[in-house]
């Protein structure tokens, strides 16, 4: 379910990210990953990431809303998001730049 | 959940039962808004998580304790122990004190889930469990079958070559009834540790599984060296036709210590659960 992006597109790493921007819960993750990052994330891929980043301290189940119980972000979860946001873009910066060397 | 559609159900059935009820509620909403019952992907995706999540909470053994799960895999090492003595017979001085070391190794292997059965059977013959003595009959009476089995087989290959149908029909008589008798006696040893109540001695367990898993991983070691060794000083017996398991030599020798290996890992598995349980 995890498509094109490939390692890139590690779900645990896409959950993050959506709920950088605030709670949600597990179809509003979908829509928003798919919408924003064009990766479709199944329902069993999704819960998978969810239950180890919750596991991990990364995230945080909040009171359900009927059946569908949003997440949050933790402190842990944005440092985390956030170290491998800036790894991925120093190696999309160091990629590029010597892409446009080796063209130039 | 009673109301939603029976595909949501049915797929929430493959999640272990503590994944259940923590995500359960959510994740069969989170179903019913995907429309799962359109989209085959979707379903496959959610049995392949219920996989993963079955791994993860070690699902897969969890339900059954760490001595059944040894039980079971010390009946996967006899079956490809047995296996690996027929493909052997022939050949067991060929690779010097190697096969002497195997034996040796599964010996101890066998000696360690003695030891661990060992408070069960104490149990058992103090009269715990008065009802769990028909279990025991199993492996008797299955092994009474089965020599009954071994009997026709001779009866049918008698005067036939090694090759012929009569003759591999009898091998395939003898290999799925013994199959059958060795499933039926790990079925039947399960029962008993399960049923009869026994005092552990808080390590012997954990002790004699680590012990059983590193015997048979010694043993599968050693029989991949023998194979080696043997491939070394005589290549032709790697393409002998002297018999049924030995022809081919090589996929033969290969899937037994495919099968051993599943059965270490296994034992493996069950040692650590042992181990973390008694902490």
């Amino acid at each position: 379910m995890v498509d094109e992006l490939g390692r890139w597109a590690e779900p645990g790493l896409l959950v993050l990210a959506s709920l950088a921007d605030g709670d949600k819960h597990g179809y509003a993750i979908t829509n928003d990953v798919a919408e924003q990052v064009g990766v479709s994330l199944g329902p069993g891929t999704l819960y998978a990431a969810l239950s180890r980043l919750e596991e991990r301290g990364l995230i945080e189940g909040l009171p359900a809303e009927g059946r569908r119980r949003p997440y949050r972000l933790t402190a842990a979860g944005a440092a985390e998001l956030s170290a491998q946001a800036s790894r991925m873009q120093r190696l999309a910066t160091l990629s590029l730049g010597r892409l446009r060397m080796a063209s130039a | 959940m009673t109301g939603d559609p029976w595909l949501v159900r049915a797929l929430l059935a493959c999640y272990p039962s503590g994944w259940r009820r923590r995500y359960g509620q959510e994740y069969a909403q989170l179903l019913c808004d995907l429309g799962v019952h359109r989209r085959p992907r979707l379903i496959v995706n959610s049995l392949r998580g219920a996989v993963h999540a079955r791994w993860e909470q070690g699902g897969f053994m969890s339900t059954r304790s760490p001595m059944t799960t040894a039980v079971w895999a010390t009946g996967l090492f006899t079956v490809a122990g047995i296996a690996f003595q027929k493909l052997a017979e022939d050949l067991t001085g060929a690779a010097g004190g190697v096969y002497v070391l195997l034996v040796a190794a599964a010996a101890v292997a066998l000696l360690a889930l003695v030891a661990a059965a060992a408070p069960t059977a104490m149990a058992l013959l103090r009269g715990r469990d008065a009802g769990a003595w028909r279990y025991v009959a199993v492996p008797f009476a299955g092994a009474a079958a089965w020599y009954g089995v071994l009997r026709l087989a001779l009866l049918l290959s008698q005067g036939h070559g090694v090759h012929s149908a009569a003759t591999i029909t009898g091998f395939a008589l003898i290999a799925v009834s013994g199959i059958g008798l060795v499933v039926a006696t790990a079925w039947a040893a399960a029962t008993v540790l399960r049923r009869v109540p026994a005092d552990q001695p808080t390590r012997l367990r954990p002790a004699a599984l680590v012990v059983l898993a590193a015997g048979m991983a010694v043993t599968t070691v050693v029989a991949v060296i023998w194979g080696a060794r043997v491939h070394a000083s005589d290549p032709t017996v790697f393409h002998g036709d002297h018999g049924l398991l030995a022809t081919p030599f090589v996929p033969s020798w290969i899937a037994t210590i495919g099968l051993m290996a599943a059965a270490s890992v296994l034992a493996a598995a069950a040692g650590r659960r042992q181990l973390a349980a008694t902490r």
